[in-house]
C-alpha cells in the first residue's frame, strides 16, 4: 500500500506535529507518522508534561509543609500513588487526546507506525496492525526527537535501574533513591521524588549542579534542595552498580566520598539525552550526521538532502520543547517556499524545580568564557515585596548588558514563576530593548514580574526598592 | 561664493516630494552633513542633509510644498574653508559610517566606557593596544600635524601591523601640540604619539581601545552570533557610500525586532548590514528600508547587476546616423543566453585546446552498426558516440565533472554523469541534459539523443530537461568550420565543440594516407583544471575515439 503526500513528517512530538499543523494550515496535503495513537512524542508522554504535572503536587506538599513557619499545619500527607499515576495519566491523555483532535480538524493524515526512509522521496511505516505502508513524499521534516543516553556497565537490566520515562512512570515512591546526573531533568524528578518522600541523593561529576547554567542562579536552589535531599555528592562518579537482596549496591569514586558503597531502593540515571537517528533509513538518503549524531541543517532546518528537513531534539541543543516548535514552523514556512530561516536572538530555558531558574540570550558564564565585555545588574528578591509575601526572598532576577549601548544580552532569573517571567526577558532581547525600556515599562504592583523592572533600575543605580548607589 | 542648494536625486523613479519640515532659516549657520530639509516622497520620510557647510542667505520653500528634484531649495554663503562633505546622499541625519576595509574582529572594537568627566590640560595620544601578541606597527600615514584641532573618534594615525592596516581614531580632542612620530616609523604599543591641549574625556591612563587581530574583510570569520552570509554583492557595496553598520560593539545579537528581521529577510536584505538608528543601535523597519533605498540607488547608478560583475554597458550611438535600423524585443532565450553566456566568460578564466581525432575506422564501425540501431530507432552519430566517451572520460578525470564555490572555497565533485548537448533551434540555442549516462549504452543514448533534439525543435523540453549537466558537447560539425572556442557552461567546467571531420593526408609509416579527421575544440575552467590535464583529456578522448574498443576496456 502507498500513499502519496506533499508533506511526510516523521516523528510527532512537539517539533513534528507543529510543523505538521502549520503546514495544513498553510493547505499542504500532510502525513504525521508517529509510534503512538497521538501525536504528543517525549514533551507530552514521557517528558514536559507529566514531569510538570508531578512537580505541581511536589510543590503543593513542600508548601503545605512549609505552612507550619506561618501557622497553618495540615499534618503529614498521605499519598495514593496509584491514584497519582491516574491524574498523572490525565493528564497527558487529555494533552495527546486534544492533539489528536486537532489533527484530525486539519485533516491530517496520521499513521501510527515506526518509520524508515527507503529512499529521498519514500518512508516506509511499519503500522502498529503489522502491516506496511509506504508514503511517498514531495518534502520530509524529520523529528524523531532524543532517547535517554545509557551508560554501558551503569544501565544494568534491572527495573530498579530506571531512566526518566521509568521515573515518570511512578510504579512506586522508593525509600531511598540515587539519581545520577545533576542536570535540569534529574534535578526535576529529584524535586518529584523527595516530595513524595523518597530519601533523595544526587550525585554530579562536575563541581556543581546545573552545570552550565550561571552560579549565582544555582545557589538559591542547591541551598533549598540540600534541605530536602539526603546528600548532594558533586565532583563524584559512580563506577559500578550491582543488584544484591536488598536492592542496588552503588559504588562512588570522589574525592570527597566519605561511604564508597551503598544501597538504594531505586537508581534513576539521567545523564542526558541523545538524537534517534539510527533505525531511520537514513544512509538510503543524502541526510548527513555529525560526530555527535545530530542531523545537520543549514538555517532553513534543510539537511544536505534537500528534500528532507529536520527539527527538535535531533538537530541539536538546546533540546528543548519550544525550540523544536519554533523550528517546525521555520521549516514548513522554508518549503512553502517563504524567505525565512531560523535564527533567534534568545531560546528561553528553565528548570522547574522549586525555586525556578530561567534564563534567555547570553548567560554570564557564557560572556567569560568568550571574553565578552558586559555588565551585569542584579536585582536580589530580598527586595521584593510579593516575594516576601510569599516568604520566598531567596530569589534574584538579573540582566546582563552590553556596556555601550546598553541593550539587553541576557535575562536571568531564580525563584518563584521565573519560568513564566523569562517569557519578558525573552521579549526585550528579541526586541533589541535597551535598559531604559525595561526601567520605564510600568510593572504591576506587588508582582514578581516588577523585579524585572528593579534590575533595570540598579543598573542607573536608583532602585525604588533597594539603595545600592552605582559604583562609577 | 553664494551656492545653491537643491533637492537632491531622492531615488529610481521619484521626481517630487512634499516638504514636511523646513530646518533652516536664512541666517542660520550649517555644517556639512546636517539635516537642512524633511521631505516626503510617495516611498519614505526622509531627512535631507546638506552637502556643503556654511551661512543660509534665502529659503525658497514652505512647508507643505511640493518640490521638484532639482529644485533650488535654499541659497547659502560658503567661506573659503567649504568643505564638500564625503558623502553627500540623503540619509536620516544620523553620523553616517562608511566600512573601512578591515573590519575588526573576534573582539571588535571594545571600548571601556569613559567616565563622563571632563578634564582640561595637556594629555597624551598612545598608540593603543592592537590585539593579543601584536606588540608594534608601522606608521604608514600621519593624519594630523601640530596645529591641528582633532576630535575623539578622529582618525590620526594609520598602522599597519603584520596582520592588516587599521586606521586609529583619537580618544583625546584639542589641539594637537607635538608629533612624536614620523610616517614610516615603527612605533610600540603604549609609545606616545602625540599630545594635545585640550579637554579628555577619558582620562589617562586608561586606553583600552582594543583593536584586536583585525583580519582583511574577506578573511573575516563570522562574528559570534553574526549571520555569515554576505552576499558578494553586499560585500561589493559594504565597501561603497552606502552607510552600513561597523561593528563597534560585539554583534551577540541582532538589534531588530523579529518582524523588522522577517522583514529584511523578505525583500533580499542582510539585516547584519543595516544601521539602526534607534536606541541602542536598534533597527527599524524604515532603517532597513533606508538601506535597501540606498543599495538601489547605487545600482541605478552603476548600472551593476546583482551580481559584481559590473562591467557597465557603453552607450550605444544613435544608429540612424548611418542608416535605417529596426529595433526588436529580444525573445526570453535570447536574453538568457546573453546573461548566462555574459556570467559564464566573466567569471570562468577559459582555455581552449585544439587537437584532432582520427575516425576513419570508427567511421566505419559506426557504417556497420548504423543499421541495427537503427531497427532500434535510433540514429548511431558520431555525437551519440562522443556522449558515451565523454562520461567515459569524466570517470577517468573527476575534476571534469566539478563545480567551483567560491564563496565556501570548496570544490564540488559530481557523482553522476549528465551531458548536456547544445541545439540549434529557430528559437535559439537550447542544451538538453542526457542523465545518467554511464548507465546507458550507446544504442539507448541515441535513441535518447534523437528524441530531445526533436523535443527541443517542438518546444517541448522542459525547465527541467536543460538542468543538472555534469559537461556540455556542442557539435557544429553538420555546418562545417575547423575549430571554435566554444563557452563553458557555468557552473559546469568544460564543453567540447565539435566541427566537421574532413580527410586529410596523414603521413604514416613512409607515405600519406587519407584519413578521416575530426576536429575537436575543448574549453575547460582554468581555476580547477590544470593546463596539462586539459591536454591528457582530449588526449584520453581522442584514443577513445580512435580505438573504440579502449572504451570497452577502460571506459
Ligand atoms: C523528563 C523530561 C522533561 C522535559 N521537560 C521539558 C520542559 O519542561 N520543557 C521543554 O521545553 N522541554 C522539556 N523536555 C525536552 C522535550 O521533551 C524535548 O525537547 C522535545 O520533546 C523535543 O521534541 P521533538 O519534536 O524534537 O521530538 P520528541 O518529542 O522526542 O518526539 C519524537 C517522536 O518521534 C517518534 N519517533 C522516533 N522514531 C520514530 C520512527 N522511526 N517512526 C515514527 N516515529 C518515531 C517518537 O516516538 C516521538 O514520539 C523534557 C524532556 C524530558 C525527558
Amino acid at each position: 500500500m502507498a500513499v502519496n503526500t506533499q508533506l511526510a513528517v516523521l516523528g510527532g512530538g512537539p517539533g513534528g506535529y507543529a510543523a505538521a499543523f502549520l503546514a495544513a494550515d498553510l493547505g499542504m496535503d500532510v502525513t504525521l507518522i508517529d509510534l503512538e495513537k497521538n501525536p504528543g512524542g517525549v514533551c507530552l508522554y514521557r517528558g514536559c508534561i507529566p514531569s510538570k504535572a508531578l512537580l505541581h503536587i511536589a510543590k503543593l506538599i513542600s508548601e503545605a509543609e512549609e505552612a507550619k513557619k506561618w501557622g497553618v499545619e495540615f499534618g503529614a500527607p498521605k499519598i495514593d500513588v496509584d491514584k497519582l499515576r491516574e491524574f498523572k495519566n490525565g493528564v497527558v491523555n487529555k494533552l495527546t487526546g486534544g492533539l489528536g483532535q486537532l489533527s484530525k480538524q486539519r485533516k491530517v493524515n496520521y499513521i501510527q507506525g515506526r518509520g524508515e526512509f527507503l529512499n529521498s522521496t519514500t518512508i516506509r511505516v511499519k503500522k502498529t496492525d503489522g502491516t506496511a505502508e509506504d508514503v511517498i513524499f514531495g518534502k520530509a521534516i524529520l523529528a524523531t526527537g532524543s532517547v535517554p543516553v545509557k551508560v554501558p556497565g551503569l544501565s544494568i537490566d534491572s527495573p530498579r535501574v530506571i531512566d526518566s520515562t521509568g521515573a515518570l512512570e511512578l510504579n512506586d515512591i522508593p525509600a531511598r533513591m540515587l539519581v545520577i546526573g545533576g542536570g535540569y531533568i534529574g534535578l526535576e524528578l529529584t524535586s518529584v521524588y523527595a516530595a513524595l518522600g523518597s530519601r533523595v541523593t544526587v550525585v554530579e561529576m562536575t563541581p556543581g549542579l546545573l552545570p552550565g547554567a550561571d552560579r549565582d542562579l544555582v545557589t538559591a536552589l542547591s541551598r533549598r534542595l540540600e534541605k530536602k535531599l539526603e546528600k548532594i555528592m558533586l565532583e563524584t562518579k559512580v563506577v559500578s552498580i550491582t543488584e544484591v537482596p536488598e536492592g542496588l549496591k552503588v559504588k562512588f569514586e570522589g574525592k570527597n566520598v566519605t561511604e564508597p558503597e551503598q544501597i538504594f531502593d531505586k537508581v534513576l540515571i539521567s545523564i542526558g539525552r541523545k538524537p534517534v537517528t539510527s533505525g531511520l533509513g537514513l544512509e538510503n538518503t543524502g541526510v548527513k550526521v555529525n560526530e555527535r549524531g545530530f542531523v545537520i541543517v543549514d538555517k532553513q532546518l534543510k539537511s544536505a538532502d534537500p528534500n528532507i528537513y529536520a527539527i527538535g531534539d535531533i538537530v541539536g541543543n538546546p533540546m528543548l520543547a519550544h525550540k523544536a516548535a519554533a523550528e517546525g514552523k521555520t521549516a514548513v514556512e522554508a518549503i512553502a517556499g517563504h524567505k525565512t530561516a531560523f535564527e533567534p536572538n534568545a531560546i528561553p530555558a528553565v528548570v522547574f524545580t522549586d525555586p525556578e531558574i530561567a534564563w534567555a540570550g547570553l548567560t554570564e558564564t557564557e560572556a567569560k568564557e568568550k571574553g565578552i565585555k558586559i555588565e551585569v545588574a542584579k536585582f536580589p528578591w530580598g527586595a521584593s515585596g510579593k516575594a516576601t509575601t510569599m516568604d520566598r526572598n531567596e530569589g534574584m532576577t538579573k540582566l546582563i548588558i552590553e556596556p555601550e549601548t546598553e541593550r539587553i544580552l541576557g535575562v536571568a532569573i531564580a525563584g518563584v514563576g521565573a519560568g513564566d517571567m523569562i517569557a519578558e526577558g525573552t521579549l526585550a532581547i528579541e526586541m533589541g530593548a535597551v535598559v531604559k525600556d525595561l526601567s520605564l515599562t510600568i510593572h504591576p504592583h506587588p508582582t514578581l514580574s516588577e523585579t524585572m523592572m528593579g534590575a533595570a533600575e540598579v543598573f542607573y543605580g536608583h532602585a525604588t526598592d533597594m539603595y545600592r548607589p552605582r559604583r562609577k | 561664493m553664494i551656492t545653491e542648494f537643491k533637492l537632491p536625486e531622492l531615488g529610481e523613479n521619484i521626481l517630487t516630494a512634499d516638504v514636511v519640515k523646513v530646518l533652516v532659516k536664512p541666517g542660520d549657520k550649517i555644517a556639512a552633513d546636517q539635516s537642512v530639509l524633511e521631505i516626503e516622497t510617495d516611498k519614505a520620510t526622509v531627512e535631507v542633509p546638506s552637502e556643503y557647510a556654511g551661512v543660509v542667505k534665502e529659503v525658497f520653500v514652505k512647508e507643505g510644498e511640493k518640490l521638484k528634484v532639482g529644485a533650488v531649495v535654499f541659497t547659502f554663503e560658503t567661506g573659503t574653508a567649504e568643505v564638500k562633505a564625503e558623502k553627500p546622499e540623503v540619509k536620516p541625519a544620523a553620523k553616517p559610517t562608511p566600512a573601512p576595509e578591515e573590519v575588526p574582529v573576534k573582539e571588535d572594537v571594545i571600548k571601556s566606557v569613559p567616565e563622563a568627566k571632563a578634564v582640561t590640560g595637556t594629555f597624551e595620544f598612545v598608540l593603543p593596544h592592537l590585539g593579543e601578541n601584536i606588540a608594534s606597527a608601522d606608521i604608514t600615514k600621519l593624519l594630523i600635524k601640530a596645529g591641528d584641532k582633532v576630535e575623539v573618534d578622529q582618525t590620526v594615525i594609520e598602522i599597519e601591523t603584520d596582520k592588516a592596516t587599521v586606521e586609529v581614531p583619537s580618544d583625546i580632542s584639542g589641539i594637537v601640540k607635538e608629533v612624536f612620530v614620523k610616517e614610516g616609523s615603527k612605533a610600540k604599543v603604549g609609545e606616545v604619539i602625540f599630545t594635545v591641549e585640550g579637554v579628555s574625556t577619558s582620562p589617562k591612563p586608561k586606553q583600552e581601545t582594543k583593536i584586536s587581530a583585525p583580519v582583511k574583510k574577506e578573511e573575516a570569520p563570522a562574528p559570534v552570533l553574526q549571520e555569515a552570509e554576505t552576499s558578494k554583492a553586499e560585500k561589493f557595496f559594504a565597501q561603497s557610500e552606502i552607510p552600513v553598520k561597523v561593528n563597534t560593539v560585539p554583534q551577540l545579537i541582532v538589534p531588530a525586532a523579529p518582524s523588522v528581521r522577517r522583514f529584511a529577510r523578505e525583500i533580499g536584505i542582510n539585516i547584519n548590514m543595516v544601521m539602526g538608528l534607534g536606541p541602542g543601535g536598534r533597527i527599524s523597519i524604515e532603517d532597513v528600508k533606508a538601506y535597501a533605498k540606498g543599495l538601489n540607488e547605487q545600482y541605478a547608478a552603476t548600472g551593476c547587476p546583482r551580481n559584481a560583475l559590473c562591467i557597465q554597458a557603453e552607450p550605444l550611438p544613435d544608429f540612424g546616423k548611418w542608416g535605417d535600423f529596426e529595433r526588436k524585443q529580444m525573445s526570453n532565450i535570447r536574453r538568457k543566453t546573453a546573461e548566462h553566456l555574459s556570467y559564464s566568460w566573466g567569471s570562468i578564466p577559459h582555455v581552449t585546446q585544439f587537437d584532432k581525432a582520427d575516425i576513419t575506422k570508427l567511421e566505419e564501425i559506426r557504417k556497420q552498426f548504423g543499421k541495427k540501431v537503427e531497427q532500434e530507432g535510433g540514429k548511431l552519430t558520431i555525437t551519440a558516440i562522443l556522449i558515451k566517451v565523454i562520461a567515459s572520460a569524466l570517470k577517468v578525470f573527476p575534476q571534469f565533472n566539478s563545480s567551483v564555490d567560491m564563496d565556501k572555497n570548496e570544490i564540488i565533485y559530481k557523482k553522476y554523469f549528465n551531458i548536456g548537448l547544445a541545439v540549434d533551434t529557430d528559437r535559439g540555442l537550447l542544451v538538453p541534459v542526457i542523465r545518467d549516462v554511464d548507465k546507458k549504452n550507446i544504442i539507448q543514448l541515441s535513441k535518447e539523443l534523437n528524441e530531445v533534439s526533436a523535443r527541443a525543435r517542438d518546444k517541448k523540453l522542459s525547465l527541467e530537461d536543460m538542468q543538472g549537466g555534469s559537461f556540455t558537447i556542442s557539435n557544429l560539425g553538420g555546418i562545417g568550420g575547423t575549430y571554435f572556442t566554444p563557452v563553458v557552461n557555468s557552473p559546469e567546467v568544460a564543453i567540447l565543440g565539435v566541427s566537421r571531420s574532413s580527410y586529410e593526408p596523414v603521413y604514416t609509416e613512409g607515405q600519406f594516407e587519407p584519413r578521416l579527421m575530426l576536429p575537436l575544440s575543448l574549453s575547460y575552467d582554468h581555476r580547477v583544471i590544470d593546463g596539462a590535464d586539459g591536454a591528457r583529456f582530449i588526449r584520453w578522448v581522442i584514443e577513445a575515439l580512435e580505438n573504440p574498443f579502449l572504451l570497452s576496456l577502460e571506459g
